[in-house]
């Protein structure tokens, strides 16, 4: 009865997930049109063509760019946030609210919000930057030298609400005492910080990061959307945007799903590396 | 006369400060979307730009739902969510249920491995999956794009959905059983009312999810008639003239929804993220 009740929920998952992420370690075993059904086992083939590939080559070094700026930003401004927001002031509740939209809105309403804010001609944010005298002449924000900069500030803007509602969930849990004890202590507010906040937020920091790294790592739509249409959209082409063209754009199925296959490998030795190294902040959370 | 003389800023002042920036960044964008999605074309592109409209206009508007197939993307968008939601809220309410009520061997290797899944992001999904349908034959279906939703949503809804059975009292059930009520009936008298409120947070995430989802119906859905929002709002740039007033409407069409559903389930959202509602 009780297996029962789990049975399709198991099915759907090994069907829908676990299947077609093992299809695909055969699949980049193959070279096969994306369209077409013909089909023709290579062997590694795939993976040595990717080795001698400047262009994968390129796409993983973005990805890393993209994924580490965009982690640490979102930490930083998440863990600042929560901090601020976890005091009381007139007006939090609305604060609270108001900050978690750009996380809960479709990433393409996002992407076309920036790109028009970020307009060259005719965008706010380059009139602004005109009408105080930052700059004389309008910034291309999508053009190549600048597409990366916009795509990792949109990047945090619309993903560290999620860093601030995890930390902040936790640090209304730290019981209040504590910080009064710091501070008959004279303990001051940084001190308090490290002290008390930083040792309690530890264990979930672990996680968020961990998180927050495998999904910046495999982030599709955010960089995808920005860099269509935008020209320069060959700076920002990741490894997750990678293996989506050579799937759909240039119909290689094989050489899609071993850029995935590498993808997943990547985060899973890095996992495996973070855990070993980090082990201890996870168990004292 | 008093003279003005430099203060250390108070620490109540830069909280101010940081609440007020936050708030800003947050809310800027979609004031800017609003004030755009009313002005009229020469309007949109004036410089210096108005912040509120001089000349408000539906016009926008009346073209998106007339002139584009909006309401055909937007039907689509409903009816995929929907099905989304219903199919894995089922399947997961039934799977929690036996998660936090029936001992069997291998339960906890059942709940690592829902966790486990939440390594594989959708474009490691999305590519085999693409293949898988195409050799299904249903691709370009509303059918294939319902089950790519599912496989996305279900480890979460599972997840979130055993941590709130996990809070209500076995003994509840326990004591209808005693009273002679069958195991359906105590499951539909005492604990579905019990965990309503569970359930529909937890529909709610889902729907966001789905409602949300650039990268399958992308993939999956080639057929203009069956595309859902996000794609066919793209799908508007593609004009040779960017019609920005035109994106900004689709763009505030899009967001409401979501946004209502949002503030909604708000209250729940500080448990639900305790208990790892959390993707993307």
């Amino acid at each position: 009865m009780g297996l029962l009740a789990i049975a399709p929920a198991l099915f759907l998952i090994l069907a829908l997930t676990l299947y077609p992420v093992a299809y695909s370690i055969w699949l980049s075993l193959l070279e096969k049109h994306s369209f077409f059904p013909q089909e023709r086992f290579v062997g590694l083939e795939n993976y040595f063509y990717l080795w001698k590939d400047p262009e994968f080559w390129t796409s993983l070094w973005l990805g890393v760019v993209y994924s580490i700026w965009t982690i640490f930003f979102q930490i930083i401004l998440g863990v600042a946030a929560a901090l601020i927001l976890n005091e009381t002031f007139v007006g939090r509740g609305l604060v609270r609210g108001i900050v978690l939209f750009p996380y809960m809105i479709p990433t393409i309403v996002a992407v076309i919000l920036w790109k028009w804010l970020l307009n060259d001609t005719y965008g706010v944010v380059n009139y602004w930057l005109l009408a105080f005298g930052i700059v004389w002449d309008p910034i291309s924000w999508l053009g190549a030298d600048h597409i990366m900069l916009s795509v990792i500030v949109i990047s945090i803007w619309q993903f560290f609400p999620f860093v601030l509602l995890s930390i902040l969930a936790r640090l209304q849990t730290i019981p209040p005492e504590l910080y009064e004890a710091a501070k008959v202590d004279g303990a001051s507010a940084f001190r308090r910080f490290v002290h008390v906040t930083l040792p309690q937020i530890r264990g979930i920091l672990f996680v968020v990061i961990l998180l927050r790294s495998i999904w910046m790592f495999t982030k599709f739509d955010t960089v995808w959307l920005m860099g269509e249409g935008a020209g320069a959209g060959r700076f920002i082409r990741t490894l997750p945007v990678y293996a989506y063209m050579r799937t759909l754009t240039y119909y290689q199925a094989g050489l899609g799903a071993a850029l995935a296959v590498i993808m997943f490998a990547i985060l899973v030795v890095c996992t495996i590396i973070y855990f070993r190294l980090f082990r201890e902040e996870a168990d004292i959370g | 006369m008093t003279r003005w003389r430099w203060r250390r800023p108070s620490t109540r002042g830069l909280l101010y400060v940081g609440a007020v920036l936050l708030a800003l960044q947050a809310s800027f964008p979609f004031f800017w979307m609003a004030s755009t999605s009313f002005k009229p074309p020469p309007e949109v592109f004036a410089q210096p730009p108005s912040f509120i409209p001089q000349d408000p206009t539906w016009d926008n508007f009346r073209r998106l739902f007339t002139a584009t197939g909006f309401l055909v993307y937007f039907k689509n968008s409903l009816i995929v969510s929907g099905l989304a939601v219903l199919l894995t809220m089922v399947v997961s309410a039934a799977g929690a249920y036996s998660l936090t009520r029936y001992r069997y061997v291998g339960r906890e290797k059942i709940a690592g491995l829902i966790l486990c899944t939440y390594m594989f992001a959708p474009i490691m999904v999305v590519i085999p999956f693409f293949i898988l349908v195409k050799k299904a034959g249903i691709e370009n279906t509303h059918f294939a794009l319902v089950l790519a939703f599912t496989s996305f949503c279900l480890p979460f809804t599972l997840w979130l959905m055993r941590a709130f059975f996990a809070t209500i009292p076995i003994e509840l059930e326990e004591a209808a059983l005693v009273d002679g009520a069958g195991r359906v009936r105590a499951v539909v008298y005492v604990v579905l009312p019990l965990a309503l409120p569970g359930i529909i947070a937890t529909s709610i995430f889902t729907f966001i999810l789905a409602w949300n989802d650039y990268i399958f119906t992308r993939i999956l859905i080639t057929s203009d008639e069956l595309k859902t929002l996000p794609v066919g709002v793209q799908d508007l740039f593609h004009s040779a003239l960017i019609d920005w007033g035109l994106i900004m409407a689709a763009g505030m069409m899009i967001t409401i929804p979501a946004l209502l559903f949002f503030i909604a389930v708000q209250r729940y959202l500080i448990s639900g993220w305790g208990a790892g509602a959390v993707k993307g």
